[in-house]
């Protein structure tokens, strides 16, 4: 297939804005890798993806109710909870030795194509704040920090830059960041931290209104944004302003200029994607928000998040009525999930583009985050007995195993990797993997070095903490 | 050729002395044992780097040992652990840890090393010693006056430039105006504030100009506000509050900057704090369990360190830091001070088994008593931080003030106070003259302000890093994301009306003294009295009144609404205008009126479909000197005629149609709504100290966070120095940027309408303290009467230009 893009010629151009960016952001007291000034100067794996496109679960996704089905038990007034593992049954899925949970049929049509993991393991953090364990995968940090840590897609920003000069190389689908309940919280993750605000997220909180980021203001016509350009380019006093950092501000707004007046824009524009297309996608925002992810792959994005948002009590974060909830978010994801995979594979991009989904933690009926957890209970469904259908449902945060499904970009097709307690509690049993190793997993493929260090304040802060993420080299194919 | 070796000088030295050392022939420690040592541990404990507290970078250091004791013992390789460790193969004990084994035969030569009893190199290190910063003040000697800069900031610069650098010119008056206007209150200066230094020829003007700029209380504090939260991690919103684990210390900062507290009083109230000012060594507690370095005793420790003292804590917070001197007892001992009950010491999250002891870093000068309650412990550690001999303390802060105000610290980065500084004597001498001034920070802003090396002209580094850094003159700062929002609301007139922090700007005076006001006596008028139940839909009529003025007012406001849309023209000049009956605008008219008659017109129009009630309500009071406020207010003196005004305020001809007009029968349709708030309203726009509600004040949105505004979870004392795509992309088309452009384009586009060539002029003025570069070309683009989208893109230019963003 065509490129899209000149990997090269990006890079080269990338890493030569970068050198100015560095000097400055030196003299700023800001963070400077720690071997050398030059990213090139660490050894870095050769990448196995260009692209990584993070599914995000928001609100503990539980694993018993999606890829990692347990018993099932129907609802029934007066059943004893302790026998209610998961509330859907299982399939089968295209993978002859793994089943999931029904109302995934499409997904299991798509697992041959990667990996499952059911061994995913998140500490025990005490009392759960939902934010917290969000902060920790997604910057590989427990907060708070001393420093700002960068968001998983900062580190590709800062460290491998955008493949599509034009394109942002971090952008964040779906999450609204202003509210919604913990916004704050939010925030102090959704952000590139010590790297500075270049390396900041693109936030897309509504896929359908993506192309009005994009777009010159509202109510402004091609014609004026151009002429209000051409006046610029003419008032400003170009020859006195030859330092380096007043430079900047030209080369940006020319960098934003051509975004806004590209062709690579109509990328954020999913009104341009066929209908037939567009409906298979169209399950809702996550939906379009996978729609939205693949057509800026496919344009050069380098990291793009989907997010199912994070809202308390929303979404996955179901603390009543999770039967039903789970049921309706299975319609939402599995189509869009689905054909992200097939449409990437046909495009012959799936090869370059690592896919992962991923939540904060699972859920459980009964066991608020591990066995043994100091974790104050903060559901009010009673663990005895079944009384009520909205009490059918898991609906404690459970953190001892959860799922993540990972395709693409150098994995391995139809992998089934660890394993879950066969009863309560259903904690990693094989094979466990920290967020730790899960991110150096991401960073091998993408191409970084997991022990990738900046100087920050004086002081080394990596990639993955402490630079010991060590990649799981039986996910690779 | 000779091969460099970093032992070349030694050797050669050794040739010519025959050092004792070297007197066991059989180990060449230059040769066979540095190379080893560099080689398999140099990464970890050389130089600056201490991994378990342990460096070999002199002999006494490899004597002294680590966490773990004594590395070596002369001449007993089979006692030392040094031995032991690079030979075990105990995954836990083995060294180096991860990488290739010591081969065997380095091994036998550390062995015989180790037996002949260490010889080493005298004063070899295997890295030049890390830098130590004084603790003590120091009062250098003053260079003498050269040329007549009798700035003692001068005279040190001056003393040095005599080595090859030569001052730079000194800047324009404009420039410094705005420079100075800009980092003393963080505000652009207005055109006509501009217009007035620049014919100021007094010699002191600039002396003058900076005095006048720090007795502005409220503006200096809204300003060095957005300084202090940034260092002090202090926020309006933000993580923690949600749980109450964080609490503001707003209302104490603003105030102690208002009232310029003295710093030393300020360290003291917020290190044994009252219940305005405990937030800052509270810290920030999460939901849930945090890492050992991470609880607020440690964030105490970590926070007061880094913000008082630019030392880096966080290492040592953890495990003796391989980047320092602080070692993790240190830190505890610090963080033991502020916890209110015994305080496990955590090596890595794991406990230490040992309790921490309160003490502070700097026992010279005195130490903590640690059995002592907590609330005792905090006053000594006040005493201490503020001790006279604490020169840390006062060169520290100054430092920050420097780099503040010329862009780059005398130590760089600021919050790094152990790296050596680039002049020790102007760093010194900031701090003994701070001291000295009764830790007055506006002295020291004083004293920089009027030195010829603040007024100089700004450097410009043309390239990245292939030229050497510019040295003490100013450098090219961006504005702040709050200078830039201020900036942009100075010129449009479109901030907020409320400040989310809990600030007193100037006590009752903000908030306009409504005594000035008194009763308001507006009757809601229009061409019958009927109105008020129904008029014709679309009607127009323009109301008028003609008053005499003893004298030009020295101020003077007025408040109007009207159902539905009016136009405001003071002696023929558009002044305001708004389409929604629901709101009223307050405006000033100072400018617009004059000694002698002068003219209110006011063209109103109903809105609606049908009949639907109208009515206009306008009141103004103008203030002129030695008189009572003259007071103009709809009423029955006032006449209406059917023929419109055009844009600029004029009839096709004069109309013969004069009419008295009618107060409405039922004001009460509109009154309730307006009564309160248009009395206030007026009085808040009658106050000649009423300061803008600024950036620094509200909550961080999406554009000051774009523009760099720091997530206050973190002490975050830089901000960015250049621009980014994503940036520009915002202020390109977002939705902020962009309503403040609307709002501005259409109070100039009624303020100046008919006037372009003066928008342009006071525009520029105003954005940049300069005319525009190209005023043919921005006149061609506006034409001889422009609508508010071309003011719009004109303003928008305006804001992307450097001579905006930047401070020169």
């Amino acid at each position: 297939m065509d490129s899209p893009v000149n990997e090269n010629l990006a890079r080269r151009e990338f890493v030569k804005q970068l050198t100015a960016a560095t000097a400055a952001a030196w003299a700023a007291g800001a963070p400077r890798l720690l071997s050398a000034d030059d990213a090139s100067a660490i050894d870095h794996p050769r990448p196995t993806a260009d692209s990584c496109i993070v599914l995000w679960m928001a609100g503990g996704m539980a694993a018993p109710e999606t890829f990692d089905p347990k018993p099932y038990h129907p609802f029934e007034i007066g059943l004893p909870v302790e026998k209610v593992m998961s509330t859907f049954r299982s399939i089968d899925t295209a993978v002859d030795n793994i089943k999931i949970s029904e109302g995934l049929e499409e997904i299991g049509q798509v697992l041959d194509r990667g990996t499952l993991i059911r061994s995913h393991v998140l500490p025990d953090l005490g009392s759960i704040l939902h934010s917290r364990h969000q902060y920790h995968w997604h910057t590989g940090y427990v907060p708070p920090q001393t420093v700002a840590a960068p968001h998983i897609g900062a580190w590709m920003s800062r460290v491998l830059g955008p493949r599509n000069p034009v394109i942002p190389a971090f952008i964040n689908i779906g999450q609204r960041l202003e509210g919604v309940g913990e916004n704050e919280e939010i925030k102090a993750f959704t952000q590139a931290g010590f790297f500075g605000s270049d390396h900041g997220p693109m936030n897309l909180p509504f896929p359908e209104e993506a192309a009005r980021a994009v777009k010159p203001p509202r109510g402004m016509d091609p014609g004026r944004f151009a002429r209000r350009e051409k006046l610029l380019k003419e008032v400003a006093r170009r020859g006195e302003f030859s330092d380096f950092r007043q430079e900047s501000l030209a080369r940006s707004l020319e960098n934003a200029h051509r975004l806004l007046s590209s062709k690579d824009r109509e990328a954020f524009d999913i009104s341009l994607e066929p209908k037939e297309s567009f409906d298979k996608y169209n399950t809702g925002r996550f939906g379009q928000g996978c729609l939205l992810a693949r057509r800026l792959v496919e344009a050069g994005a380098r990291y793009v998040e989907v997010t199912t948002e994070y809202i308390p009590f929303v979404h996955w974060d179901t603390h009543a009525n999770g039967h039903e909830t789970v049921d309706r978010l299975h319609k939402e994801i599995d189509r869009p999930i689905a054909t992200l995979i097939r449409d990437l594979e046909a495009r012959g991009l799936l090869d370059r583009t690592l896919v992962v989904l991923a939540s904060e933690f699972s859920r459980d009926m009964i066991i608020e985050g591990v066995p043994g957890s100091t974790a104050k209970d903060q559901a009010t469904a009673p663990t005895d007995v079944l009384k009520e259908l909205k009490h059918y449902g898991m609906h404690r945060h459970f953190t001892g195993a959860s799922c993540v499904l990972m395709f693409g970009g150098g994995i391995r097709k139809g992998l089934l990797y660890g394993e879950t307690a066969p009863e309560r509690p259903c904690i990693a049993i094989k094979n466990p993997i920290s967020v730790r190793d899960m991110h150096a997993t991401i960073y091998r493929a993408m191409g970084i070095n997991p022990a990738t260090g900046f100087d920050v304040e004086r002081r080394p802060f990596y990639a993955t903490e402490d630079g010991k993420g060590k990649p799981v080299q039986e996910l690779f194919a | 050729m000779i091969r460099f070796h970093p032992l070349g000088l030694i050797l050669t030295l050794v040739a010519f002395t025959g050092s004792p050392a070297f007197a066991a022939d059989k180990v060449d420690f230059a040769h066979e044992i540095v190379p080893v040592l560099r080689k398999h541990c140099g990464k970890c404990h050389s130089g600056a780097k201490k991994q378990g507290g342990f460096s070999f970078n002199t002999r006494n250091t490899l004597l002294k040992g680590g966490e773990s004791g004594p590395a070596v013992v002369p001449s007993k390789s089979g006692d030392s652990k040094l031995l032991e460790r690079i030979t075990s193969t105990d995954p836990d004990l083995q060294m180096p840890p991860e990488e290739a084994r010591v081969p065997v035969e380095d091994i036998a030569r550390i062995r015989e090393w180790i037996d002949a009893g260490l010889p080493w190199e005298d004063g070899f290190a295997f890295e030049k010693n890390n830098y130590e910063p004084p603790l003590r003040p120091r009062r250098p000697e003053l260079p003498p006056v050269r040329q007549g800069r009798d700035n003692p900031i001068d005279r040190l610069i001056d003393a040095r430039s005599g080595r090859g650098q030569a001052p730079l010119a000194t800047t324009t008056d404009a420039a410094f105006l705005r420079r100075a206007t800009l980092d003393l209150t963080g505000l652009l200066p207005t055109p006509a504030r501009l217009a007035e230094f620049l014919k100021d020829k007094r010699p002191d003007r600039r002396a003058k100009l900076i005095d006048e700029l720090l007795a502005n209380d409220v503006a200096y504090a809204d300003h060095w506000l957005t300084f202090w939260n940034d260092l002090l991690r202090n926020d309006y919103t933000g993580t923690g509050f949600i749980t109450g684990g964080r609490k503001q210390i707003t209302t104490w900062l603003h105030r102690s900057l208002v009232e310029n507290k003295p710093y030393d009083q300020m360290v003291r109230e917020l290190i044994s704090p009252t219940a305005e000012s405990e937030g800052f060594i509270q810290g920030i507690r999460w939901r849930g369990e945090v890492s050992a370095s991470q609880t607020n005793e440690v964030q105490f420790s970590q926070s007061i360190s880094q913000a008082l003292l630019g030392i880096n804590m966080k290492c040592a917070s953890c495990h003796d830091s391989f980047i320092d001197r602080w070692k993790l007892s240190e830190a505890f001992g610090l963080a033991a001070i502020y916890a209110s009950e015994p305080l496990a010491i955590y090596r890595c999250d794991k406990a230490t088994g040992e309790t921490a002891k309160a003490s502070w870093l700097f026992p010279e000068l005195g130490q903590i008593d640690p059995q002592a309650p907590q609330s005792e412990r905090l006053k000594q550690l006040a005493a201490l931080m503020t001790h006279p001999e604490n020169g840390r303390l006062s060169r520290t802060i100054v430092n920050r003030l420097w780099e503040r105000m010329l862009g780059m610290g005398i130590v760089h980065p600021v919050d790094a106070m152990n790296t050596e500084p680039r002049y020790s004597d102007l760093l010194d001498f900031l701090a003994v003259d701070f001291a000295d001034h009764k830790y007055d920070l506006k002295h020291t802003l004083r004293l920089i302000a009027n030195s010829k090396t603040y007024q100089q002209r700004v450097e410009t580094q043309r390239r990245d890093d292939s030229q050497p850094a510019p040295e003490f003159g100013p450098q090219p700062r961006r504005l702040t994301a709050e200078q830039f929002v201020d900036a942009v609301w100075q010129i449009t007139s479109a901030g907020p009306a409320k400040p989310d922090a809990a600030v007193t700007r100037g006590g009752a005076k903000s908030a306009g003294d409504k005594s000035v006001v008194g009763p308001l006596q507006a009757k809601w008028i229009w061409s019958k009295a009927e109105a008020s139940a129904g008029a014709p839909a679309g009607e127009s009529i323009t109301a008028r009144t003609v008053f005499e003025l003893p004298a030009a007012p020295t101020r003077a406001a007025a408040v109007i609404t009207c159902d539905n849309d009016y136009v405001l023209f003071v002696n023929g000049t558009k002044v305001a205008a708004d389409g929604n009956w629901e709101s009223l605008e307050s405006v000033s008219l100072t400018e617009f009126l004059r000694k002698g008659t002068n003219r209110i017109e006011i063209l109103a129009t109903n809105g609606g479909a049908g009949p639907n009630p109208a009515g206009l309500m306008f009141e103004a009071r103008i203030l002129v000197p030695e008189r009572e406020p003259v007071i103009v207010a709809t009423g029955e003196s006032w006449n209406w005629t059917a023929s419109k005004l055009d844009g600029n305020g004029r009839f096709a001809k004069e109309p013969t149609d004069w009419k008295p007009v009618a107060a409405v029968s039922n004001p009460g349709v509109w009154a309730g709504r307006f009564g309160e708030e248009a009395a206030t309203a007026l009085a808040i726009a009658l106050d000649p100290n009423r300061p803008m509600v600024r950036a620094s004040l509200v909550k961080s949105d999406y554009l000051q966070r774009t523009l760099g505004r720091p997530n206050r979870d973190q002490i975050v004392t830089s901000r960015p120095t250049q621009f980014t795509t994503l940036e520009a992309l915002e202020l390109a088309n977002g939705d902020a940027l962009k309503s403040y452009v609307e709002a501005g384009a259409k109070n100039l586009a009624a303020r100046f309408a008919g006037r372009p060539d003066e928008l342009i002029d006071w525009l520029f003025l105003f954005a940049t303290s300069e005319p525009p570069s190209q005023p043919k070309r921005v006149r061609e683009f506006l034409g001889p009467s422009p609508d508010e989208q071309a003011i719009e893109d004109l303003l928008w230019t305006v804001f992307m230009l450097n001579e905006f963003q930047y401070v020169r």
